[in-house]
Formats: C-alpha cells, structure tokens, sequence
C-alpha cells in the first residue's frame, strides 16, 4: 500500500486529473465554452443557455465543475482535467440524447486562463451519432 | 578506529529498525486514537452521502447524469440497489460512531462511501479519496476496543490490539500534507504567489458579502494586494511540509498538531473543501502516543475524567486533594505544575496548553 500511494503521488505529475496524489487548488485557472451542435448537413447551430430539442445541458451534466460552461468557470482541478472531462461530457451527450434526431455531432470550443495567462483555445467534439435510426 | 565507530553505529541503527518493526509488527499497543477517528468519521460519511441521496430522494442517481467510469469492467447497481447501498452507507455510519459492531460497521461504510467513489471519475475529490483511505485504515483495526457501545457490552481485557494500521495511516496522513506541499513547491505559479492572488482576486465579492463593506474594504487592500501573496504562498508551502515532516518527531509533533489545527480551519473558512477539514483534523488522533494509563493522577476534580478521551491519566479522583502526577519516566509534578501538564495531554485542552506556559 505504501508503495502504491508513492506511485499514484508520482503519477500525479504526469496524470492531468492527479487522482490519490493529494494535489488540491493546483491551479487558479478559468475557461468558458462555446458550444454547438454540427448537423447532418453541416450547420453549425448554437446551444443558447444548454436548451436544445427539449434537452438541457445542466440538467443532463449535473456535474458542478461542468455546468453553465458557457459562462466564464473555474477550472475544478485545472483546465486540462477540465477539457478531458469536457470531451467525455461531449460523448456521453451525444449517446444520451435519443430524442434529437438533428445533431451529428458536438463541438466545443474551449477558451481557457491557465493561471490568469491567455486566452488559449483549444476545440474538442463528440464522435459522430448515427441519425435516423433503423 | 573509524571502522569501529561506523560498524557500531549501523548495529544500533539495525537494532532500532528492528525494534520499531516490532513496535509496528507484532507488539499490541492502544488503539484508541483509531476509535477517536472513527467516531469522527461516522458524521463526515453521512455528510459525504447527503447530497447523493438528496438526489435520490427526488428521484436523481448517477444513472441520469453524465458520468465517467473508472473502469469498463466496474459493477454499475441497479438504481433501487444503488440508492439502498447508501442507505446502508448511513446506518453503518451511525453504527460506526456509537460503535456497535464497529469493524463490521466500519468495513460497511468503506464499502460503499468506495463503491460510490468508483463509480464515476466525476465522484472524484481529493477529500472524497483521504475519506475512503481512512476508512479502510480505521476498518482495518480493531477499533471498537476503546470508546465503544462494543467495548461497554463486552468489556476488552484492554484497548490494546496490533497498531500496524495506524502506522499505515500515519503515513497516509502525512503523504496528503507533503503530496500537496512538495507539487506547490515545485510550480513557480503556486509558490511565487500568482495561484493564490489570482483566486483572491476573483473571488473578493465573497469576502465583501461575508464582512460587509466597511470590514471588506481595508481586508481586501492587503489580501489582494500582489505583495502580500509573495509571503502568504511560500508560507503556505512550508506549512504543508513542516506539518508532513513535524508529526513524526516527539519534539516537534505537538506544534505540528497546532499549525495543522490552525492550517484547516484557516481552509475550511477561505474555502469549501466538504469534508476534508474535519477529517484531517480527526486523523491526528492518530498521532497519540499509543498507550493509556500509564501516567498517575491524583486529582480533587472530576473533570479531568471527562475529558481524558485519549486515556493518557490513570486517575484518581480524591476531594480535597492538591493535584500529583507521576509521569512515564518517574518524574513528579505537584500542585500547579501538574494541573498545567494535565492539560497538555487533554485533547480539548492541548491547544491553548502553551498559553498556559507550561515548562
């Protein structure tokens, strides 16, 4: 036990959500998103407060450090736990979401402060849905 | 000559390892201070629980929410049993503090406050993960020997059992306090202050919702100022690492105790950290010296009785009596000098025992 706590405190360093390496308020970093949704068609259409097709991002994420990102948040964990948690969030909304038929897949474009310096931008999306069904 | 010396030296240090191996090992010693943490830890797992079972009770569990498995293999509960388990999670909670079955109630709250940790990587806060490791520690000592509905039904001979599993969160204890000092030291960022202004900064409307203007104003000029973050966060650094180091030394342990006191209540009012506070602050019980009653009180008042939860004093209670204490290596103190050096070893009283200017 005591070797393996040694080995995740050491992979703390490496890994970005630094889980079991006690690393807490590591960074002061922020980040905002702008979200939209790529239809078949390859429209890109905006997600106005997370309200699409009857669903609502915030309701679907529930998640704290995930929610209302399209407003300016705290980086829970620092932004590049942040982002990976972002492009898994894309995914699963893209996988949890049946009733929209429109959407092809998300796309997020993440603008971040890590440690108030910036802006950085970096732009992630979901994998692509199956439309129409069988 | 120098062959000598070293040869020697390195006999005494083997002899020495191989009597702390012992000490860890083999030799039973008190566990009171695990069953201190326990009773600590039973509220703080309820409180951990609260707001998934809030969302249960309006009909919400992870199954509705994004999620992010550890794991693909990990079991994912049905949603009836799911919300059950943490209901269990609450009774062995409670069990755990008054401790009744307390290993078995302590083995049940690990289990699940872990199975709900590893559910979905977003369950994940470094608290969360301090809470399941001092749960598996407590649940791996026989911790209801001492302060227990167990021990009152079925009185021990002692409260002695094996102290491996102290000596393991121990080391856990002080891995949190150097893991998180050590990776601020190393980040320019942290220790020269920038993290730390950054975060004042931004959240300086709650510091003047909370004081109000007028206390807000002249607070806010030095805590956000850029200059008073070159000190505070250096110093926050060599707190982290004087608590992770001083605990393991008899001189330094009792200061370390302190500044470790001081250092979560000081986070848990700047910050919202859940349970973290109170369970570090609980786990230095674990820093106790483990044996009991092997100093002697005579004492005129009850209350020292009441608050010897450590179980530091064999104590005899005499009206009309001046105080006398006989210490573990035959030293005795009389009168004011041992009043003053029983509160030095009262958890309830220990902290302000330097105020005391005890010598």
């Amino acid at each position: 036990m005591v070797v393996a706590q040694l080995a995740l405190v050491a992979n703390g360093y490496r890994d970005a959500h630094n889980y079991f390496a006690f690393q807490p308020f590591n960074e002061s970093s922020t980040y905002a998103v702008e979200l939209v949704r790529v239809l078949d068609d390859g429209q890109r259409v905006a997600v106005p407060n997370g309200r699409w097709e009857g669903y609502d991002w915030n309701e679907l994420i529930g998640w704290g450090p995930l929610r209302s990102p399209w407003r300016q948040r705290h980086a829970f964990s620092g932004v590049d736990a942040v982002v990976d948690f972002l492009d898994h969030a894309l995914d699963w909304m893209a996988d949890n979401t049946p009733g929209d038929t429109e959407t092809r897949y998300w796309e997020a474009t993440v603008t971040y402060y890590r440690n108030a310096r910036g802006p950085n931008v970096t732009v992630i999306r979901s994998h692509d849905r199956e439309l129409g069904g069988p | 000559m120098t062959a000598t010396t070293s040869s020697a030296s390195a006999t005494h240090w083997r002899e020495r390892f191989h009597r702390w191996l012992s000490e860890v090992f083999d030799q039973p010693a008190s566990v009171r201070g695990a069953a201190v943490l326990r009773i600590v830890l039973g509220p703080c797992v309820i409180w951990h629980l609260r707001p998934f079972l809030a969302d249960a009770l309006d009909g919400i569990t992870y199954h509705d929410r994004f999620q992010q498995p550890w794991w693909a293999w990990y079991p994912n509960a049905p949603e009836g049993l799911y919300v059950a388990l943490l209901w269990i999670g609450v009774a062995a909670a409670v069990l755990m503090t008054v401790g009744w079955w307390s290993r078995p109630a302590s083995w049940a709250a690990f289990a699940v406050v872990a199975y709900n940790l590893f559910l979905s990587q977003t369950h994940f806060h470094h608290n969360r993960a301090l809470l399941v490791i001092l749960l598996a520690g407590v649940a791996l000592c026989d911790n209801g020997r001492a302060l227990s509905l167990d021990a009152l039904r079925r009185p021990p001979p002692d409260d002695r059992a094996l102290v491996w599993p102290i000596w393991l969160l121990r080391f856990e204890a002080a891995v949190v306090y150097f893991a998180s000092g050590f990776s601020k030291l190393i980040d320019p960022d942290w220790v020269g202050g920038r993290v730390l202004h950054d975060r004042t900064v931004r959240y300086q409307h709650e510091v003047r919702d909370a004081l109000g203007d007028t206390l807000a104003d002249p607070v806010l000029e030095v805590v956000t100022a850029r200059a008073f973050h070159w000190v505070l966060s250096p110093a926050a650094v060599a707190t982290e690492l004087f608590i992770a180091f001083g605990l393991w030394f008899r001189r330094t342990r009792l200061v370390a105790v302190w500044v470790a006191v001081a250092f979560h209540v000081g986070i848990e009012v700047t910050s919202h950290v859940q349970v973290f506070s109170v369970i570090a602050i609980g786990a230095l019980a674990l820093w106790a010296v483990p044996s009991t009653r092997d100093r002697t009180l005579v004492t005129p008042s009850r209350w020292v009785g009441w608050l010897d939860w450590m179980a530091r004093f064999d104590i005899t209670v005499a009206p009309g009596a001046s105080w006398c204490m006989v210490d573990r290596d035959g030293t005795v103190l009389e009168g004011r000098e041992a009043r003053q050096f029983v509160r030095t070893r009262l958890p309830a009283t220990f902290l302000f025992s330097r105020f005391w200017r005890y010598r």
